[in-house]
């Protein structure tokens, strides 16, 4: 373990961890304490397991070099079918609930066959089944809400707590760790790595790319699905938005985080942290009674500040060893003055 | 009836758009026996390696290994053959540690877990081979390039393999790390291990190998022969080939006296040169020889403005000048830049023959409103592909469709059509067939005869002392030593290993 | 080569472009569409909606190739589109600007964001798919909150003149001597058609649009060749801002208020035609035509949806599909090429883009 414990606490995931803890301290004050009251705890966490599964889930394609525009899709057609099934089909809450992990795992299945037998982009194939399943979660609920009264089993669980925090927090603390343990001690977590970071020497070394590719968007559909479920759990009903505004919190997460856009890394501590941020973000806006809006704005302006800072820093830190980047387009595209 | 070889490739062929890369390759290894595989750049050595392991699929031919047939469609099955390698290019994952990289193709595990305290320990037994005592948890990044070449030697015997197929693994590393590998070499032949040994390094080779093969154009003009019953002059010409050996160099009048159209004083670079003083004059071929990663492409960058010169000046027709753009030096010194990354860098695949040459004059032929008229690109066109004979369907083909060789043209005839004065050709034959080499050194002959100042940068001994008039000698970033280019082969040969060997030695 | 032959050849080349497929199956739709539905060929109510809507998207498309020409991408095309909008109805509704003015305002307004990704895409050399997805985000999250802050009602409603005419008017409104044009064409779509005729001379005429392409074909190749590619590369992110902007203006005057709600229909379709109409998205071959022919056929099919009482859903499962099934046809044939006339170097070089090995 000495290896992950060294890489536990970079820098980064320390700079990020300071700035959790100053924000919610920031955050305390300015509502005089009312932030740490339970209730307000209780949502704040609440709400955090959904923005920390989909940031992983964006986070395993980028681990193998690709992205998942349907993150959101996945997530708000999912949760639609399992609304369906069980307020007309009359599924058990529970199959119906769970249903959405199984949907979730077979359309990321699609994709990242898709990818692989077509070879076309991964942006173009997962834009493609974004569209559908935007397509096809409006045909299921159209403009009515289905609520949550019909699935009150599962509803509980969302308003559950251990230790004081939502129990479905901890769901997606689990999947972080399960993924912590996956990329870090599993051959086929190595193997994702080493296409995402390599493909080539991947190739070379006989790790079959394409089942990288596979497995990544699988898992990544598979994680939309447990968003889904914790949404079907915490919210007082689906309807044609839910998933709507997930997709720049997906790719925050990780960005903020610290995974190479790349491929090749992953950092699940940093994804949660970048997620608490953004959550953290939110609750300042609603404290501030600023409109919705602005997280996005935020959001977007820290996504540009941390891919543009990263990069500056990766240039310097190659010209200081002096080795010429040769083939990064950065030294190979005249500078724009 | 006869023995078993170790591995026996028969009839292998292997063809990719406009070079047929292989043709009826034979190669038999016996066990316990270090086989050198010797062949030009483009001859056709790294083609067959990769179909020897997995990497590219043979269109025609069969692979045994000891004695039994084997289809080889996948590293893993080359693995699964007992076939171990280590590849010419440097093939890591940065994000791993060196631990991992080295077991990458077999994981040790447990239970579907990696177990790393075996990553470790095999990592360190495949270093200790080596006499390396680089940590295997040591970050990728944080190794030099010759270190990582070391890695990528200590991944081949991670496995246990019966052939060994070295790619060149000595290009970027040093003498004394060469010698550990070769020490490796020895004990596997003493275990009755087959080991390919692919060199540009005829001493590496006479030192180490028992039997050779030589590639040339594809084919093999030497099958598994006794290496010690030939001289090396001998192997050079079947090497080469008689369509080189019997090039004849024209008489080349070179005035002494003409002023220097480019020219470098104690130049050092952002990246690392120092103490770099040459100076071309115009119709004069200046070669610029040294080993891969002894920094000639990048001082040739340095010039164009791509990495910058820190100390010293660069003077073109007698100012000292800064260059900060490609497009400066084309537009305001006449400077340009054949690249050795012909597809990389060199030629658009996906555009029209036209549009590649034409490229560089754009900015020329450009009218009112931006507007370029197709009719003075394509008679640009027609000039070139005329002049330099590229072999083209019209002028709109794409250059993705030619072969290597007229690709290499189209990627001068930019320069040419551009008019520029100082020519800088890196590299200017790989992959390219002997015959088309030839036509391509009466080209750049033709080329100074006319008047161009040429900076020619080849690692191809051969073709340095065949076509330059003088020969600079890098090194480690630095320039070890000038030479008048007699034309001899051997002496010369001699003299600039030594440039080279001196540096090393100090 | 006989004139014969070359002439046949030219005739199977066009042939296998997209484009051609894409008339066949838009002279199809048509003809299904009218002998079924008569009420189609309806001039005002479904003919000049649709060619409405075709000449906006169309100039969508062209923003998203502009990008395409050089291998990146803008997903924030319709933020762009409102950002450019915002500042046309503030131009009309606030400083009360006339037309020209505040139009010419907001494409400079739409450029400036545009240039902005490019320039940080040059700059960092990040993907200009993370610059323009965080640049969309940045929009969404500015514009809205800029109208609530400046307009009443989150809307611009002040109309200058003209404004009208060119997004609500009909050829039926210009008369001469006692014959008026057809009701079934909007005036809208002669802006519409001086753009492609613009865009198509940009880069089939002109140095800048050569420079654009060899930019998106290789851009190590270009740089080493004196393009100025950091510049090309502010450049086209710069005009598509300025498209998405024209866009978004067009589609203001259609529905006659300017709106934050304005681009948000822009991203999926931006790609769609493109891609349709054979541009590639690795960079370095766009179409003009293609685009066009893109939009008409997903917006045809959306009409044709419309009259059957199909709900606007299954338009989006289509559209996916059809772009799915259009660009693995792509590949199939190129893989058949590949066997028969060894294309291979070309067609992996186009590959490589987004997928390991």
């Amino acid at each position: 373990m000495n290896r992950s414990a060294a890489s536990f606490f970079t820098s980064q995931n320390f700079t990020l961890f300071a700035i959790v803890i100053v924000g919610a301290a920031a955050l305390g004050v300015t509502s005089h304490g009312g932030f740490f009251d339970s209730i307000s705890v209780t949502t704040f966490f609440t709400f955090l397991a959904v923005p920390i599964l989909i940031g992983l889930a964006q986070m395993v394609t980028l681990a193998v070099g690709q992205l998942n525009l349907a993150v959101g899709s996945i997530g708000g057609f999912t949760s639609c079918l399992a609304g369906v099934l069980i307020s007309s089909l009359g599924v058990s809450p529970w199959v119906g609930a769970l249903s959405c992990l199984v949907v979730g795992a077979v359309v990321g299945l699609i994709n990242g066959s898709l990818v692989v037998f077509t070879r076309i982009n991964g942006f173009i194939v997962t834009l493609a089944t974004m569209t559908i399943l935007l397509g096809a979660q409006y045909g299921l609920v159209g403009t009515r809400t289905i609520s949550s009264t019909k699935w009150e089993s599962v509803y509980a669980l969302g308003r559950a707590s251990l230790l004081g925090i939502p129990v479905i927090f901890w769901i997606a603390i689990a999947m972080a760790i399960v993924l912590r343990l996956a990329f870090s001690h599993t051959v086929t977590g190595r193997h994702l790595l080493a296409s995402g970071g390599n493909p080539i020497a991947a190739g070379l070394a006989g790790i079959s790319n394409d089942r990288s590719v596979v497995i990544a968007h699988t898992v990544s559909g598979l994680l939309c699905g447990v968003a889904s479920f914790v949404s079907l759990a915490s919210l007082s009903g689906v309807n044609q938005s839910v998933g709507g505004d997930w997709l720049l919190s997906s790719f925050a997460a990780p960005i903020i985080g610290g995974v190479a856009l790349t491929g090749g890394s992953v950092a699940i501590f940093g994804t949660v942290l970048a997620a608490t941020i953004v959550r953290l973000v939110d609750s300042a806006r609603a404290e501030l009674q600023l409109a919705p809006s602005w997280v996005n704005f935020v959001v977007g302006a820290v996504v540009l500040g941390t891919v543009a800072l990263g990069r500056f820093r990766a240039v310097r830190a190659a010209r200081r060893i002096k080795q010429p980047v040769a083939g990064s387009s950065v030294t190979i595209v005249e500078s724009a003055q | 009836m006869t023995e078993t070889y170790a591995l026996e490739a028969t009839h292998l062929t292997k063809s990719f758009p406009g070079v047929k890369a292989l043709d009826r390759v034979s190669l038999r290894l016996k066990p316990g026996e270090v086989h050198a595989l010797l062949g030009e750049n483009g001859a056709g050595k790294s083609t067959l390696i990769k179909i020897l392991t997995g990497v590219h699929r043979a269109d025609d031919g069969t692979i045994a290994i000891d004695g039994r047939d084997r289809e080889i469609s996948s590293p893993i099955e080359a693995m699964a053959a007992g076939i171990g390698v280590v590849h010419q290019e440097r093939n890591v994952v940065p994000e791993f540690t060196v631990g991992e990289n080295i077991v990458l193709s077999r994981m040790p595990r447990r239970a579907g877990r990696v177990d790393w305290n075996t990553v470790r320990s095999e990592a360190k037994r495949c270093l200790a081979l080596l006499d390396l005592s680089i940590d295997p948890d040591t970050p990728m990044t944080r190794l030099s390039a010759a270190q990582t070449q070391l890695v990528e030697i200590a991944r081949g015997l991670y496995t246990e393999t019966n052939v060994l197929l070295l790619d060149e693994p000595t290009a970027s590393i040093s003498a004394n790390e060469a010698d550990r590998l070769f020490t490796v070499v020895r004990r596997l032949r003493e275990q009755g291990k087959a080991v390919l040994f692919v060199s540009h390094k005829l001493e590496e080779v006479f030192a180490h190998c028992d039997t050779v093969s030589v590639l040339r154009d594809g084919k093999a003009v030497l099958e598994s022969s006794p290496l010690h019953s030939h001289s090396r002059d001998e192997i050079v010409d079947i090497m080469v080939g008689r369509a080189l050996a019997a090039l004849e160099v024209p008489d080349r009048v070179i005035d002494d006296s003409a002023p220097a159209v480019l020219e470098m004083r104690g130049v050092a670079t952002s990246v690392g040169h120092h103490d770099v003083s040459l100076a071309v004059r115009s119709g004069e071929i200046l070669g610029l020889y040294g080993l891969v990663g002894a920094g000639r492409t990048e001082l040739a960058r340095s010039i164009l403005g791509l990495d910058r010169i820190t100390a010293g000046s660069l003077e073109v027709r007698g100012s000292a000048v800064t260059i900060r753009s490609v497009r400066q030096a084309l537009q305001d010194h006449r400077i340009g830049y054949v690249t050795e990354n012909r597809k990389e860098e060199g030629v658009f695949l996906g555009q029209s023959v036209a549009r590649n040459i034409a490229v560089t004059v754009w900015a020329k032929l450009e009218r009112a409103l931006g507007f370029v008229s197709t009719k003075s690109e394509r008679s640009l066109g027609a000039t070139f592909v005329g002049d330099l004979d590229i072999r083209v369907s019209s002028q709109s083909q794409l250059v993705g469709e030619l072969s290597g060789g007229n690709q290499q043209k189209v990627s001068l005839a930019k320069w040419l059509a551009a008019k520029t004065e100082i020519l800088i050709i890196d590299e200017p034959t790989v992959g390219i067939d002997v015959r088309t080499k030839r036509s391509f050194y009466d080209l750049i002959w033709r080329l100074a005869d006319e008047g161009l100042a040429i900076l020619l940068i080849s690692s191809d001994l051969a073709e340095m002392v065949t076509l330059a008039d003088r020969i600079a000698v890098m090194d480690q970033f630095a320039i070890t030593g000038e030479l008048d280019n007699t034309h001899d082969y051997d002496s010369m040969s001699q003299s600039i290993i030594r440039l080279i060997h001196g540096t090393q030695v100090a | 080569m006989t004139p014969e032959t070359q002439q046949h050849g030219v005739v199977r080349r066009v042939i296998a472009t997209p484009r051609f497929f894409l008339a066949i199956v838009i002279i199809a739709l048509v003809i299904f569409f009218g002998s079924v539905k008569p009420a189609f060929f309806s001039g005002p109510f479904v003919i000049a909606p649709l060619l409405t809507s075709v000449a906006i998207f169309t100039v969508v498309g062209l923003a998203q190739m502009m990008v395409l020409s050089i291998g990146h991408m803008n997903l924030a095309v319709g933020q762009m589109a409102s950002f450019g909008a915002m500042f046309m109805g503030m131009s009309y509704d606030l400083w009360k600007l006339p037309l020209l003015v505040g139009l010419g305002i907001g494409l400079v307004a739409g450029a400036a964001v545009g240039g902005l990704s490019g320039w940080l895409v040059a700059r960092t050399g990040v993907n200009s798919f993370i610059v323009t997805l965080a640049m969309s985000f940045a929009l969404i999250g500015l514009v809205p909150t800029a109208y609530s802050a400046l307009a009443t009602g989150s809307a611009f409603i002040a109309k200058p003149s003209g404004l009208d005419v060119i997004g609500r008017d009909s050829f039926a409104s210009f008369c001469f001597a006692g014959y008026c044009g057809p009701n079934a064409i909007p005036i809208i779509v002669v802006p519409a058609i001086v753009v492609m005729l613009i865009v198509g001379y940009l880069y089939a005429r002109t140095r800048l649009g050569r420079e654009l392409l060899m930019t998106g074909s290789n851009v190590k190749a270009a740089t080493l060749s004196g393009i100025p590619t950091g510049r090309r590369i502010v450049l086209a992110h710069a005009l598509s801002g300025l498209l998405a902007a024209l866009a978004g203006f067009f589609l203001a005057s259609s529905t006659g208020s300017f709106t934050p709600g304005i681009g948000d229909e822009f991203m999926l379709q931006s790609f769609v035609g493109p891609i349709l109409g054979g541009t590639l998205l690795a960079g370095g071959y766009i179409s003009v035509s293609g685009t066009f022919l893109g939009i008409v056929l997903t917006l045809l099919i959306r009409k044709g949806l419309d009259l059957f009482g199909v709900g606007i859903e299954t338009l989006n499962v289509l559209l996916g599909l059809i772009l799915i099934i259009a660009l693995s046809t792509d590949r199939i044939r190129l893989l058949a090429r590949r066997r028969s006339v060894k294309r291979v170097q070309q067609t992996d070089a186009l590959l490589i883009e987004g997928n390991p090995l």
